[in-house]
């Protein structure tokens, strides 16, 4: 019976799009524009028919251009296709938007493959143990990371099925709560940048990659952290879907060392000094410890003294670069500000394993600063260090404005904090996550980064990323590799031609998946080239306008008519095909309305993001069906999915009253 | 029948499984110019141009390869309700009326264009002295064959199910979301699945 309703459900929009083309249709003064709607029309059933769509877009535009063609001269209509297809088709081959799909892909293949997300996970869940709904905040948390770095809807939701689905179930979580915080945190990554579907939006928009980066960095962790913020405050108020972790899930397992020193003394930071100086065989491990407790402190450090850098700046370069500077200077602190809890910056992580981060605290950095502790005294004196003879050389350099040391008194205070609670305990966390979570997290925001700040244009910093993901997969394919073998029996000979088998069959793995699915979006691009083309041709394109702008609607009116066509059609189609489709329909009327193009791709990537969750066609929850016990319903997991559905469109509506957030850091960056 | 259509995967397999690696030459490429003007303060004129040549050849060539592996994107909404037979209709009919045309007419309108670009010995105009441009061209005309080739496998594979009621085989290949691999690399299996499902079951009584 489900089948026949699937069958009816379809059957009756294809008839319902034919029957109000047939309708509307003006079949006494047809001209080609019209020719050109009913086109769009029948491409629409035509998909929807199932037939690759790539070559239907190929076929219906060889077609439909010829038609054009021949209503002009028919003489060399033939000649005139030929000409435009193969034009076309060059067009995509050598357009250096698109380069950046492969890569992107190839990356996301691969560290994919560099099994990564199971430490990932349990670091993390360790991490967030205190937090009201640890496991589920862990989950969102790992899938946002490893969505992003991956960009595979279907590869994260099904690993992270096999893995945080069983431990929130064990731990008594309701299923829909489970089943919705793995659907969605799965399809971040189709948002959060680097994503290929901001590349394919800006290819067929013709905006500019690096500022869709840029844009849509603050609304995908607003929709995570509203994500976030959703689970915990369920958990708040409702404990019995996400019961709180028993004490001996929480407890993080030490090594013998830090067991031994733990018994003397709470405080990772006094027990290692102790330790150094208590002398003995323990002396290294102690110093190796110590080194490893340092490293946020070296960190923020460091972030401090390029802020300082960057903000005192010499004014040797005319006004604009100057202006330039500064606002990237700020955008630094903003990041590391406004990130803090989050999943971005690595103070945010550092305070993630202080775990309780009371946020009064940072709010008085000055009465913080002068308690300062012994050890602080010394990591102050680094950060003075750099930048007192650079001041000295060079005497031009600006002073350093007042929120420089707002910053620093927040870095300051947030060091404090950190070394405050530093405990044993801490201590491990913080290693795992040095482990899992930074190298990811740093692979991501080094392409991230370089893409944004202008050192690389997408496609090589994608590249950059692929290399990254190489070694990345190479060294935890080796680490892997090396705790299968039991201690007494291994040899680094032996470990590491494993791995490098592992890791040749991984590339080619990878490279034929990244060939194929590039592929797809590439020959989708060749057809619909040769499908706009022929839109355009026929002169559809002004139809519609025409017909738009005699509906005579606000900006707010076409936005939300807008949107809701695309959730529409989220339905019947996949995101590659909406945008390439239907995208050069939409962008051209921007204009009109005065919408940024930049702006709408944002919003239209949210969009495309609901369409992943909304059932019946939800791929999300498909994946996450077929690696879960029977007793887990299809339509539980789409009751999971339902609220966190409902917070994309709060995190739309956000968007669109604020615009800035997304907009913002487009224009501090490249001063449009 | 069946020999001569896998012999033609086969084919349309190699080639795009030859062509694949042309991702990791297109990685090293740029990783090693990107260090190359930064570090070593040397960029190199033609990187771009051989960048473009990487990536265009890569995708063109898979072509054939992805749809030998049912790889191009389809509407789902329908498709996967039908029964075999019904696809297969739909499938040959389209074949005929979208591919054959649309492909042929790449295929025939990308030998001359490549045609003219040996005949006058095009370089890239991109930089000064740009690499020539008449290999990437060819690949055109190249691509759109093995694409034909392959296609017309495909409508004989139609023509089998219309007769029999069922695809014929197709042989396998790397999966995107391989879930028997996944559960390999986490170390689940079957029965933990079934174990979590009793968990549930005894929890929800309870409750």
């Amino acid at each position: 019976m489900k089948i026949r309703k699937e069958l009816w459900f379809g059957f009756s929009l294809m008839a319902v799009i034919l029957s109000t083309i047939l309708v509307l249709m003006p079949w006494g003064n047809f001209t080609d524009g019209h020719l050109g709607l009913l086109m769009l029309a029948l491409i629409v059933v035509a998909i929807m028919l199932g037939y690759p769509t790539a070559f239907t877009l190929m076929g219906m535009g060889v077609f439909f251009a010829w038609l054009a063609y021949r209503s002009v001269n028919p003489d060399v209509a033939v000649a005139q296709v030929l000409d435009l297809m193969v034009q076309r088709t060059y067009g995509v081959m050598a357009n250096d938007v698109l380069i950046a799909v492969p890569l992107f892909l190839f990356m996301g293949y691969l560290v994919e493959r560099a099994q990564l997300i199971d430490r990932l996970f349990r670091s993390l869940h360790l991490a967030m143990a205190r937090v009201p709904g640890s496991l589920a905040v862990a989950t969102i948390v790992t899938c946002a990371i490893f969505a992003t770095a991956t960009g595979i809807v279907g590869a994260v939701v099904t690993l992270m099925g096999l893995l945080a689905f069983p431990a929130m179930l064990k731990a008594g979580y309701n299923i829909k709560v489970a089943a919705g915080s793995i659907t969605a945190g799965g399809c971040l990554g189709i948002l959060i940048p680097p994503s290929v579907l901001l590349i394919v939006y800006g290819a067929t928009a013709g905006v500019s990659v690096v500022q869709l980066y840029a844009g849509a960095f603050f609304p995908g962790i607003m929709l995570a952290s509203l994500y976030l913020g959703y689970v915990i405050v369920v958990a708040k108020l409702k404990p019995q879907l996400m019961p709180p972790l028993p004490e001996s899930e929480r407890r993080v397992p030490l090594p013998p060392f830090a067991q031994a020193q733990s018994q003397r003394g709470r405080h990772a930071l006094t027990g290692l000094w102790r330790a150094l100086a208590g002398g003995g065989a323990q002396k290294r491990t102690a110093l190796a410890q110590l080194v490893i407790s340092l490293l946020p402190a070296l960190a923020i450090v460091a972030l401090l003294g390029l802020t300082y850098r960057a903000a005192t700046a010499p004014q040797l370069q005319e006004a604009a670069g100057l202006v330039q500077l500064g606002g990237l200077a700020e955008t630094t602190g903003e990041q590391s500000t406004q990130s803090e809890g989050l999943i971005g910056t690595p103070e945010a992580e550092e305070e993630s394993t202080g775990l309780q981060e009371p946020p009064a605290e940072e709010a008085e950095p000055a009465a913080q600063e002068e308690q300062a502790p012994a050890e602080e005294g010394a990591a102050g004196a680094a950060e003075e260090e750099p930048a007192a003879p650079a001041a000295a050389q060079e005497p031009q350099r600006q002073p350093a404005p007042t929120w420089f040391w707002v910053m620093l008194g927040i870095g300051v205070a947030v060091l404090l904090l950190i070394y405050w609670l530093w405990s044993w305990e801490r201590l491990e966390i913080f290693k795992r996550l040095l482990s899992s979570f930074f190298p990811l997290a740093l692979l991501i925001l080094a392409v991230l980064g370089s893409i944004v700040f202008g050192l690389a244009t997408p496609a090589e910093a994608a590249a950059v990323g692929a290399f990254g993901a190489f070694i990345l997969t190479a060294i935890y394919r080796f680490i892997g590799n090396w705790q299968a073998v039991p201690a007494q029996g291994r040899s680094a000979g032996a470990v590491a031609t494993r791995t490098l088998k592992d890791f040749l069959g991984i590339i080619k793995e990878s490279s034929f998946l990244t060939a194929r699915t590039s592929a797809m979006v590439c020959w989708l691009f060749v057809g619909s080239a040769i499908f706009s083309a022929a839109f355009a041709l026929l002169g559809g394109q002004q139809l519609v306008e025409k017909w738009v702008l005699s509906l005579d609607m606000t900006p707010l009116q076409f936005m939300i008519l807008a949107q809701v066509i695309i959730f529409l059609l989220g339905w019947p189609l996949e995101w590659t095909e909406i945008i390439i489709i239907f995208m050069p329909i939409f962008v051209p009327l921007l204009a009109h309305f005065d919408i940024n193009p930049l702006f709408f791709g944002l919003i239209v990537a949210l969009n495309l993001q609901t369409a992943f969750l909304s059932p019946p066609v939800a791929m999300a929850a498909f994946y996450l069906k077929g690696v879960s016990p029977p007793h887990v319903t299809l339509n539980a997991i789409f009751a999971g999915m339902l609220p966190f559905m409902g917070l994309q469109i709060i995190a739309m509506i956000i968007l669109y009253t604020w615009p800035q957030l997304g907009l913002w850091l487009p224009s501090v960056m490249y001063a449009r | 029948m069946q020999k001569a259509l896998l012999f033609v995967d086969k084919i349309s397999t190699f080639v795009g499984h030859a062509f694949s690696f042309f991702i990791v030459a297109l990685t090293l490429h740029v990783a090693w110019e990107v260090f190359s003007r930064y570090a070593l303060d040397n960029p190199r004129a033609w990187a771009f141009d051989v960048m473009i040549y990487f990536y265009g050849t890569l995708f063109m060539m898979a072509g054939a390869y992805t749809l030998a592996k049912n790889g191009h994107v389809r509407g789902d909404v329908l498709y996967g309700f039908f029964r075999p037979r019904t696809q297969a209709t739909i499938d040959l009919i389209l074949y005929i009326v979208f591919f054959l045309p649309g492909v042929f007419a790449l295929t025939y309108a990308g030998y001359f264009y490549a045609a003219e670009s040996w005949a006058i010995n095009e370089h890239s105009t991109i930089t000064y002295e740009g690499p020539p441009l008449y290999p990437f061209k060819t690949v055109i005309p190249v691509a759109g064959a093995f694409l034909l080739m392959q296609g017309i496998v495909e409508i004989l594979r139609c023509i089998i199910c219309l007769r029999d009621g069922t695809w014929p085989s197709r042989e396998a290949d790397v999966e995107e979301v391989d879930v028997d691999k996944l559960k390999a690399e986490l170390h689940v299996k079957d029965e933990d699945i079934q174990k979590l499902g009793e968990v549930i079951e005894k929890r929800d009584g309870r409750a």
